[in-house]
């Protein structure tokens, strides 16, 4: 088959849909208005739940840090010196993914179906893969779980145990939530360990997105003929 | 677009491009009840988005990125048990024109069928490139380069023509 064929094909299939109508068209038109009120509603309504889902986030993540910033201030002293750290360091991480939040409500303004294809659907895709960047910087703090109880005292009356036990988790938790942090990636979607993290059922439709998003890198490409 | 004059030129451009919108739906759904939704869809999007046409752009560069975005975002929604759109009940129907010869027919519905498996993005290039659409065009309405459109079109059109020779062994 040649190219011109394919092509005379489609023509004909253009011709063919010269004869099919669009029924109800003219009366479905009197209506856009009321219809346009009704979708304005819809997507307000929906607009307005992931809105308020992540504004919600962004409160509580608030408070949280807060408390935390309390705390630090009513343990100033040398004997806590790793509450503190660990305190300050799961704030400072909170923050971020707070910031990383606000970003996402910014980029649900931005959404234009007049844009190129390939950047709407992107900006829709980041949108809703949004989940998935704030899965893996909350994931830093993991290490800093394993070490806000200890004190000054706990390791001089038995360093042995600091050394041997604490030590080694709270390494082994750093390295995790490193390889986490760098490797939670919708280019890593198709990865054994990425299927069993992320396997339940409220994870579907963001790996979809992240799916795409893989999709529409690849169709960015430049294709290289060898 | 709010009067009756602003309302019946936009009815006469959908139907001037009705062919186009059809085209479209044919591509991203496979039933007719969901090919009806989107064409309701597509042309409530291309009717709101009016407002914001930009006349230094071409209109078919226009309304194609709309219809497109509008496609791919259809698609890719979870699946649906109710109409999205419908006023009263009143719903846009697309009434199929009569059945060509018996090998045309066949033919149509081949390439309609192979372009239905393609992926998202492969399908509005094909598309594209089958409206004759130059490659300038085209990378204008997907945001990618002209080279990539021409050897994506290229590559695309060997698996079409591919899957018609394995289909007529």
């Amino acid at each position: 088959m040649q190219d011109i064929e394919l092509n005379d094909i489609w023509k004909q299939y253009d011709q063919k849909l010269e004869e099919a109508r669009l029924l109800n068209l003219q009366s479905w038109a009197l209506n856009l208005q009321n219809f346009e009120m009704q979708q304005k509603q819809k997507v307000k309504s929906k607009l307005n739940k992931l809105v308020w889902q992540k504004l919600f986030l962004v409160i509580v993540g608030i408070l949280y840090v807060y408390v935390l910033f309390l705390l630090i201030y009513y343990s100033l002293q040398w004997s806590k010196i790793f509450f503190i750290v660990s305190a300050a360091s799961i704030a400072i991480i909170t923050s971020i993914a707070i910031i990383v939040y606000i970003k996402q409500l910014f980029i649900i303004n931005q959404i234009n179906q007049t844009d190129s294809v390939v950047d709407a659907q992107k900006k829709i895709s980041i949108l809703q893969t949004g989940t998935l960047q704030i899965t893996r910087i909350l994931f830093l703090q993991a290490p800093f779980y394993c070490t806000w109880f200890l004190t000054t005292a706990m390791i001089a009356e038995n360093p042995g145990k600091a050394l041997f036990i604490t030590l080694p988790v709270f390494l082994f938790f750093t390295w995790i939530a490193i390889f986490l942090y760098r490797n939670i990636n919708y280019k890593n979607i198709h990865k054994k360990w990425f299927k069993i993290l992320f396997s339940s059922p409220e994870w579907v439709s963001l790996i979809k997105s992240a799916a795409f998003l893989n999709e529409i890198d690849e169709f960015k490409k430049e294709i290289v003929i060898q | 677009m709010d009067t009756a004059a602003d309302k019946d030129n936009f009815l006469q451009l959908i139907h001037a491009n009705k062919g186009i919108i059809i085209k479209i739906c044919n591509s991203y759904c496979k039933n007719k009840h969901d090919r009806e939704d989107l064409a309701q869809e597509i042309i409530y999007h291309l009717w709101k988005s009016g407002k914001s046409f930009n006349p230094d752009y071409k209109f078919s560069t226009w309304m194609y990125r709309v219809a497109l975005n509008v496609a791919i975002s259809f698609y890719r929604k979870e699946k649906r048990s109710t109409p999205l759109l419908s006023i009263n009940d009143l719903h846009i129907n697309i009434e199929e024109p009569p059945l060509l010869n018996d090998e045309t027919e066949k033919n149509i519905q081949l390439l309609q069928q192979f372009i239905l498996e393609l992926k998202e993005l492969d399908k509005a290039l094909i598309l594209l490139s089958f409206e004759s659409k130059s490659y300038k065009e085209i990378a204008e309405i997907l945001g990618i380069s002209e080279t990539n459109v021409a050897t994506r079109i290229s590559r695309i059109k060997d698996r079409l023509k591919q899957q018609f020779a394995n289909h007529k062994k």
